[in-house]
């Protein structure tokens, strides 16, 4: 069963990372081309998942939206886990003070709704694609500091670095050679849980008018445009839903199973 | 103002009649006409009226100070006007009981009705029209929209209690139509008195209702005015309203205020959706009312003040390259009528011209050819000495509905085919005041509603590119014609109302035919409320709803 679901988070990933590298081979209109005669068609043979407001492609939107959605959630899961290297790193590693200054920073910062945090970034950077993927970043990097510096700490009293420090090796040789290399192999895993989170709250943001602007088919703005028909036109808002749905349920699923695969 | 002062006379007679048969508190004034109230039943005095607003919250509930639509839906429920217009569209003394102007035009003789006095007990007098037109002369008001309005007055006197008289720079024949818009809505003088910051809180006025407080970011709470005196009828009751108050709320999102409305938690919403409308049409429990607003059409400027605007084919072109039409027939479910006039449908003297507007691809492509656009880069946009045709069309979320953004996404995907770039940025109000200001704009849809033809001057005289005291200024074209300035100097001036057409329909073919403007369709003004909701549809002259005679059935 649980093989099952993994190869089909597996399919359902490689489908839209198909999808964000070459949308011309999946969608069959050009997702900016509009068609006022056909706007609000439910869908059906010619347009698989209906068109929206403006007549255009659903379906196709979808496809050429997975290049902006999944691009936004993975560059703010790159940076958060970028920060959070950083500042777990200096957390376990640092010393007690540091420790314990960071470790309450970070409580404050868990304090904060992550997408209060997030708005709380764009209202002071202003709107827009690159202030999104930033603004979720941050939002997510505590989380990851926190497993990084539990992973530092383990890995600062097994044999190894105390083998390492008998033979006089410098602290930046032990981060270097056996704390960094160790630590990292968790990451991986973390990724790909935390770009399901990514992409809803990147999708989220442009759902509040804060991300992409028109008319990039991105998911979180579809939604949102949708939303204002939705009892008129309910794909406008369910398809667009649905994508982002599976694809953070895929992340998530590959994500715990190559956890619970045992990668140590 | 030949048309207006024969009418106010006649309208002397019915008016005294009137207020003497108050004084007696008689019961049915002859003049009341009545809306809809045949078959809605006996009236029911009591309830809360919840009404929930889709623009932005007014930062100012004194709509002296800026002047927009927001501020006038609301104050229009405490803030009365000197003048009015009838459900027959005529223009009708309200606070005033006459008007009379000297043959060379340049002093006003304005008669203050007797008898009225403001929620905090001061009385309505000439002293008192004098403060708030002061207050919207004062550069410290910051007004925009009721600055302009009475921007033809030289000075003025209170010549006894009830006469003011003004005398004026030159002839303004549009003065009692401006006095009947809530910008130009008569306040307390006491009250005006207060700080700005007071007064923009809670301005008293001699409305059916009164502020009783103002949450901010939730919601203005009016209580009915107990002494209320109705002083001219479209009305079909006297004495206060029916209703106990009214909490005027503000709920952005188009889906969630429709939503409110279905489930009964407020009765009345504005800005309705063209989709909600179509629907709610087929609901029994909702009702329409369509009020489209006077001024201007609700329309698309296109600044000619900077490349590629400057040139005039390439604004022809423009014209062409978009398909208007066919956005607002899938869009707004025939609830909107295309426009072809820079004037609303509801002013007499709009002029249309349906040719110059079509959707013609071919005819974009030969004008820009012939402008010297004849190059296209990499991603299909023309190009000349470099440089893309990009526009920049800085669009107000707060300004537009969701169907009008669709129609601007629309045309910039119809503009594309023909190499023309549209950017779209969505903005909030203040962002988008500081593109015009920084004119960091090609287009822009802007909103403009005044009482009368007027509008014309303020939109397209060059004198309009000069910002009011708030900063803003009106005319987004930037059109600069001496000879269309001397068009509407002369329509705004003249006595003589054959003159007065022949001039603002010549006025209005200039700048249709110079391609200033790409007009849509009227300001739409859609309200939609719950059945429960009886008398509904006496409006201001500015087509703001009126609820004194509404009433909530249980």
């Amino acid at each position: 069963m649980r093989q099952l679901f993994r190869v089909l988070a597996a399919v359902v990933l490689l489908f839209f990372i198909l999808a964000a590298i070459a949308p011309n081979l999946l969608a069959p209109f050009d997702p900016l081309a509009i068609d006022p005669a056909a706007a609000f068609s439910s869908p059906s043979a010619g347009h698989v998942l209906g068109t929206d407001e403006s007549g255009r492609d659903i379906y196709s939107r979808i496809i050429h939206g997975a290049r902006p959605s999944l691009l936004i959630g993975a560059m703010a899961t790159a940076i958060g886990l970028g920060i959070a290297l950083v500042l777990g790193t200096i957390a376990g590693f640092g010393g007690r003070w540091l420790d314990f200054g960071i470790g309450r920073i970070l409580e404050v910062l868990f304090a904060l709704p992550g997408l209060l945090l997030a708005l709380v970034f764009i209202a002071l950077a202003g709107p827009g694609v690159t202030t999104t993927v930033i603004a979720v970043g941050i939002t997510a990097a505590p989380g990851y500091a926190r497993i990084i510096r539990g992973q530092i700490l383990t890995l600062r009293s097994s044999p190894m670095v105390e083998a390492a420090t008998v033979l006089g090796r410098s602290r930046f040789h032990v981060l270097r050679v056996h704390i960094l290399p160790n630590a990292l192999a968790p990451i991986g895993v973390l990724a790909t849980l935390g770009l399901g989170q990514a992409i809803l709250w990147a999708a989220s943001l442009s759902f509040l008018g804060l991300g992409s602007p028109p008319p990039t088919p991105e998911w979180g703005a579809m939604l949102s445009a949708g939303r204002t028909y939705l009892s008129l036109a309910w794909w406008m808002t369910f398809f667009p839903g649905m994508a982002i749905v599976l694809v953070a349920a895929a992340a998530t699923v590959l994500g715990r199973s190559t956890k619970f695969g045992g990668v140590r | 103002m030949t048309y207006a002062r024969p009418l106010a006379h006649k309208l002397v007679p019915a008016a005294a009649a009137l207020a003497a048969a108050l004084v007696l508190s008689a019961c049915t004034p002859a003049t009341s006409t009545t809306e809809n109230s045949a078959d809605d039943g006996t009236p029911v005095t009591g309830g809360t009226l919840v009404y929930a607003s889709g623009d932005a919250e007014p930062s100012c509930l004194d709509p002296h100070v800026g002047g927009n639509y927001p501020q006038a839906l609301v104050a229009s429920q405490y803030l009365e006007t000197l003048y009015t217009k009838d459900a027959e569209g005529k223009l009708i003394p309200w606070l005033a009981e006459d008007s009379t102007v000297s043959e060379d035009g340049l002093t006003r003789s304005v008669k203050i009705r007797d008898g009225i006095s403001f929620t905090d007990g001061t009385a309505l007098d000439a002293a008192a029209v004098k403060a708030n037109f002061e207050h919207l002369l004062d550069p410290n008001t910051a007004s925009s929209t009721g600055y302009l309005a009475l921007g033809k007055i030289a000075s003025m006197t209170a010549v006894d209690a009830r006469t003011l008289e003004l005398k004026l720079k030159t002839p303004d024949n549009s003065l009692l139509e401006s006095f009947s818009m809530p910008w130009v809505a008569i306040e307390s003088p006491t009250a005006l008195k207060r700080s700005q910051e007071e007064n923009c809180a809670a301005p008293v006025g001699t409305g059916a209702f009164k502020i009783a407080s103002w949450k901010k970011q939730e919601a203005v709470n009016l209580v009915r005015n107990e002494g209320y005196v109705r002083p001219v009828a479209s009305s079909t009751h006297e004495g206060p309203a029916y209703l106990d108050a009214i909490t005027w709320r503000f709920i952005p999102d188009a889906a969630t205020r429709y939503a409110a409305l279905q489930s009964g938690e407020v009765q009345v919403i504005d800005n309705a959706q063209p989709d909600a409308i179509a629907t709610a049409t087929k609901t029994a429990t909702l009702k329409h009312l369509d009020a489209p607003r006077p001024g201007a059409s609700n329309r698309i400027e296109l600044n000619s003040s900077k490349a590629p605007f400057n040139d005039p084919k390439t604004r022809e072109a423009f014209v062409h390259a978009v398909n208007v039409n066919a956005s607002i027939d899938s869009l707004f479910f025939g609830t909107a009528k295309r426009s072809y006039s820079p004037l609303s449908s509801v002013e007499p003297l709009a002029y249309s011209d349906d040719s110059l507007f079509d959707y013609d691809p071919a005819k974009a492509a030969e004008l820009l050819d012939a402008a010297g656009w004849t190059e296209r880069d990499t991603e299909g946009y023309r190009i000349k000495d470099g440089q893309r045709f990009s526009l920049t069309f800085p669009v107000s979320t707060s300004q537009s509905i969701p169907a009008e953004q669709s129609i601007f996404e629309q045309m910039q995907a119809t503009a594309k085919d023909s190499g023309i770039e549209i950017k779209i940025n969505l903005l909030d109000l203040s962002s988008w005041y500081g593109d015009l200001a920084k004119n960091n704009y090609n287009l822009v849809s802007a909103p403009y509603t005044k009482v009368g033809p007027s509008v014309l001057s303020i939109l397209f005289h060059s004198d309009s590119t000069i910002p009011a005291p708030s900063g803003y200024f009106a005319n987004h074209s930037q059109v600069k014609n001496p000879a269309l300035d001397a068009l509407l100097t002369t329509a705004g001036s003249t006595k003589d109302e054959a003159e007065r057409k022949d001039l603002y329909t010549k006025a209005q073919k200039l700048v249709l035919e110079g391609y200033y403007l790409l007009p849509l369709y009227d300001q739409q003004n859609h309200f939609l409320y719950s059945d429960k909701l009886k008398n509904v549809g006496a409006t201001t002259a500015v087509a703001s709803p009126l609820f004194f005679d509404a009433w909530l059935s249980n």
